[in-house]
């Protein structure tokens, strides 16, 4: 009976359908017999055949993922490109512009790859999931009518401002490209964020949807704004950033292990500064949007939070930890690392070892896990489910004041390393520094007293779960105020030197192809999460899931997955930037010899140093 | 300086860097196989007929209950429901204790009300966070639930009687007879096809709301409620109590369930609607 579950449609459905799902609709036409099409009423099969080998969920599940990567990808680069052109355009240093359009170029393959992947990923849920998609049709058609010609938008957009770079250089015309840089962001944006309006609706179909209601009552507005919208919207958008930063980082490691001269090594040493410091940057601030998307799942549906953080994907968790502990001390790593090429940075080097103490230490409590699945005669042994003397640190007070120490920690490491050539000559220097030494401080005690607090007996639940949010404020507050100060203390400050970009040794680059691949396969695992708590329901609650692959895997068999999609899409990048360096005419080759930039253009860039200087290059 | 980066050739840093991306991903790969491995089923269609032995259905429940019915998510720890299998604070299991639960049920009637209209049954303590299992489980899964518990030091009196009386039985699990997702235990939840009084007394609300002076006064009385709300109102207040409740009525919105969202058919619903708004 399962395999031969039927929906029908009526004829001003299917009309519908036909207007609406053009592709979809089309293709059902075709494969579907004759003798149905003639009648009144057309049964569309549930599920379609099974896909040979893998199985239709492992098909859709790889088409869906390396979709999603690349579609990242092009929606994250645009932003930090138009970011680096406006900051070319305010400070007038040409290697901004330069680093924008490289930025721009990776962008025309990934493109094709993003289209080619989502036309595998629609014709997949056309044949193996008819019945699901025709439901989905329904629903979204017009959104899906908007969502194909904004594509067609934010392509030629896309086009337009990559071939008319050399074109609209200078002047106004120069504005009018940024303005074309802006579009492509927000077509852009507009497009995922009716991509996410489908798949959130799967995860949370609005109350008044129920498994009898049929797709035709479902109001296309409550459907697409549905509870976990938003909160997804603003969370990929970040993740995005973050994303995009570390395959742009992997690109220059690429470049800066392959450079043939001084120049391109410098070009590509900055180039891969600024991806892991976009990517880090973002990602810092990346768990607060979590804390807001799991927030809003718990609100939608608690069995669904309780699935997902304390359910069968709890040890999910443990496995996030130990990447984001990659992540961290790659990171910090590679900026430690880079100190090296920055005269003066040597006096902050001593601090390196205590911060990496800091994060172990931390990581070590994320990844502690709460509850421990065991045999009776361990449990007997442990006394409980929870280890007599770990137990307490795998509860969130415990992670939350970790990952929280954590984020402070690389934030130091930041700041130290933007310190590293600077002399500072401003008066007030010594204030300055007490308070931003005291804005740490305090930061630190608000987030481990409330952590220790958690655990007093008179403290409940719920009141514990909202000292994460003094937690969080505590150490954002401190990130903003302390950078605003760092820029006031270092304006006007002498040099030490300049930073010897391409001076740094190959394991810096190859920890930022770690930084990359971590951060891919943590989108898969955190896409895994996301779609695996509907659990055996297509639409939660609404559309079960009846398929031979109802049952959402194990962890072990999902990382499996993950990780022949990260490999499918580190194959295809490494072809499109293969294709890249045979179109490549050298933008360093091209460019003037590496200058220091502009104080004005660090000024534009927060205050970051974002240039290559060859200034004292050996 | 002509090569800070001492690299080789670029085949060799092809090759490193292939090496990276492998071994990076399959350290990954191995984390994640090592730890334990937990995947979420589907639950099993069960076919019990009236003919069905008391031991049959305590296995078929333990089944659901630790692995896909998701039970012991909840309760099997203590922390975000009470734990069924071990003592609460009288030190009694579920079994002893089930019976003295609410006066007037017996412990088959109790346990089979927890599941089927949870919010009207959460212990005090607790938060209300349980779903009605209809929308996730059979009639014959949730009976085969009853007796599992009853198994934890009481006696199991869970029958094929009842669950044939239910609607139960061959082929009527949820996961078997679900259309394009739909659960069949839905048109048990919402029985009373059209009719909008048989739906309203079939899904308990005179329990709370006032009909024609039979009722009680938990709720705002259905009499004349179209004289005071119109239908969008009447609606959302079904869907979601809490939304804009009745200032009088607050202290009591926690008792109103959350589900009839899923329990109605959207046919049902507005039927439900218009009755109450043409209730002058």
């Amino acid at each position: 009976m399962r395999d031969r579950v039927r929906t029908t449609l009526s004829r001003p459905v299917l009309r519908l359908l036909t207007l609406t799902g053009a592709v979809g609709a089309a293709l059902l036409a075709f494969l579907l017999p004759e003798s149905l099409l003639a009648q009144e009423t057309i049964q569309i099969p549930m599920y379609g055949e099974e896909f040979p080998i893998i199985g239709s969920r492992v098909a859709i599940w790889v088409a869906a993922e390396v979709h999603l990567l690349f579609a990242a990808f092009v929606l994250g680069v645009p932003m930090f490109a138009v970011v680096a052109e406006f900051i070319g355009i305010r400070g007038g240093e040409a290697r901004y512009d330069a680093l924008a359009k490289e930025f721009t170029r990776l962008l025309l393959v990934a493109y094709s790859a993003t289209a080619i992947w989502g036309g595998i990923l629609v014709f997949g849920l056309v044949t193996l999931y008819p019945g699901v998609w025709s439901y989905l049709a329904v629903i979204f058609a017009p959104s899906m009518w908007v969502y194909v010609g904004l594509f067609f938008f934010e392509s030629f957009t896309l086009y337009l401002y990559y071939y008319g770079w050399e074109r609209w250089k200078t002047g106004r015309a120069k504005w009018g490209h940024f303005g074309l840089g802006i579009l492509l962001n927000i077509w852009g944006t507009i497009v995922m964020f009716i991509a996410n309006s489908w798949l959130t609706y799967m995860m949370s179909p609005p109350a008044e949807v129920g498994p009898d209601t049929s797709p035709t009552m479902v109001k296309f507005w409550s459907a697409f704004a549905n509870a976990t919208w938003m909160p997804i919207n603003i969370h990929r958008i970040i993740a995005n950033v973050v994303f995009g930063g570390a395959i742009v980082g992997a690109y220059a490691a690429h470049r800066f292990l392959t450079a043939k001269t001084d120049e391109e090594r410098a070009h590509y040493d900055w180039m891969g500064y600024v991806g892991n410091l976009v990517a880090i940057g973002a990602l810092i601030i990346l768990p607060f949007a979590g804390y807001y998307l799991g927030r809003e799942i718990y609100e939608f549906n608690q069995q669904m939070g309780i699935t997902m953080m304390g359910g069968f994907m709890s040890w999910l968790w443990i496995i996030q930890a130990f990447l984001i502990g990659v992540l961290f001390l790659a990171g910090n790593y590679y900026l430690w690392v880079g100190m090296g090429r920055i005269p003066g940075a040597e006096r902050y080097i001593p601090y390196t070892k205590y911060m990496l103490v800091v994060l172990v230490l931390g990581v070590m409590v994320w990844a502690t896990p709460h509850t421990m699945i065991a045999s009776r005669a361990e449990l007997d042994a442990m006394g409980g489910q929870y280890h007599p003397f770990l137990g307490p640190l795998g509860v969130m007070g415990a992670k939350n004041t970790a990952v929280n120490l954590m984020i402070l920690t690389t934030f130091l490491s930041f700041l130290l390393y933007r310190r590293g050539n600077k002399k500072i000559t401003n008066p007030h220097a010594s204030d300055i520094v007490k308070v931003q030494f005291g804005m740490f401080a305090i930061a630190t005690v608000v987030v481990l007293a409330y952590g220790i607090y958690g655990y007093f007996p008179s403290v409940t639940a719920i009141v514990r779960i909202g000292f994460s949010v003094y937690q969080v404020l505590a150490v954002l507050i401190t990130i903003v105020v302390v950078t605003a100060l760092d820029t006031w203390l270092l304006k006007g400050a002498d040099s030490y030197g300049e930073i010897r970009w391409g001076h740094m040794p190959p394991r810096s680059q190859y920890a930022l192809f770690i930084l990359a691949v971590t951060f891919t396969w943590l989108m898969g695992l955190m896409g895994f999460a996301r779609s695996g708590i509907r659990q055996h329901w297509h639409i939660f609650e609404v559309m079960r899931d009846t398929s031979p692959g109802a049952a959402t895997p194990a962890l072990g068999y999902a990382a499996t997955v993950i990780s022949a999609c990260v490999l499918i899409f580190f194959a295809l990048v490494a072809f499109i930037f293969w294709l890249g360096n045979l179109a490549d005419t050298s933008t360093t080759a091209k460019a003037e010899p590496a200058v220091i930039p502009s104080e004005g253009a660090r000024g534009a860039a927060g205050g970051a140093d974002l240039s290559p200087a060859a200034g004292d290059r050996t | 300086m002509s090569d800070p980066s001492g690299g080789g050739s670029n085949v060799m840093v092809n090759v490193k860097i292939v090496g990276i991306v492998i071994g990076t991903l399959g350290l990954y790969t191995w984390v994640a196989n090592a730890i334990p491995q937990v995947e979420s089923q589907v639950p099993q269609e069960l076919t019990f007929t009236g003919e069905v032995t008391t031991g049959e259905l305590v296995a078929a429940g333990e089944d659901l209950f630790l692995g896909a019915g998701g039970c012991t998510a909840c309760h099997g720890l203590g922390e975000r429901a009470p734990n069924l299998r071990t003592g609460d604070q009288s030190g009694s299991t579920i079994g002893v204790r089930c019976a003295a639960r609410v006066q007037g049920e017996d412990c088959k009637t109790y346990l089979y009300n927890s599941m089927t209209n949870p919010n009207s049954y959460v212990v005090e303590g607790w938060d209300p966070i349980m779903p009605d299992m209809r929308v996730l489980l059979s009639e014959t899964q949730i009976w085969a639930l009853v007796a599992y518990l009853q198994d934890q030091g009481g006696e199991v009196t869970v029958t094929g009687t009842d669950i044939e009386a239910t609607g139960g039985g061959e082929d009527t699990g949820a996961a078997a007879s679900a259309p394009a997702g739909g659960a069949p235990a839905q048109t048990v939840a919402a029985a009373g096809g059209d009719d909008p009084l048989a739906l309203l007394q079939n899904n308990q609300c005179l329990l709370c709301h006032m009909l024609d002076g039979e009722g009680m006064q938990i709720g705002p009385s259905f009499d004349g409620i179209g004289a005071r709300r119109d239908a969008d109102y009447i609606r959302e207040s079904i869907l979601d109590p809490a939304a804009d409740a009745d200032p009088a009525f607050q202290a009591f919105v926690g008792l109103m369930p959350l589900t009839f969202g899923s329990t109605f058919s959207a046919s049902q619903l507005e039927v439900i609607v218009q009755y109450l708004a043409d209730r002058q």
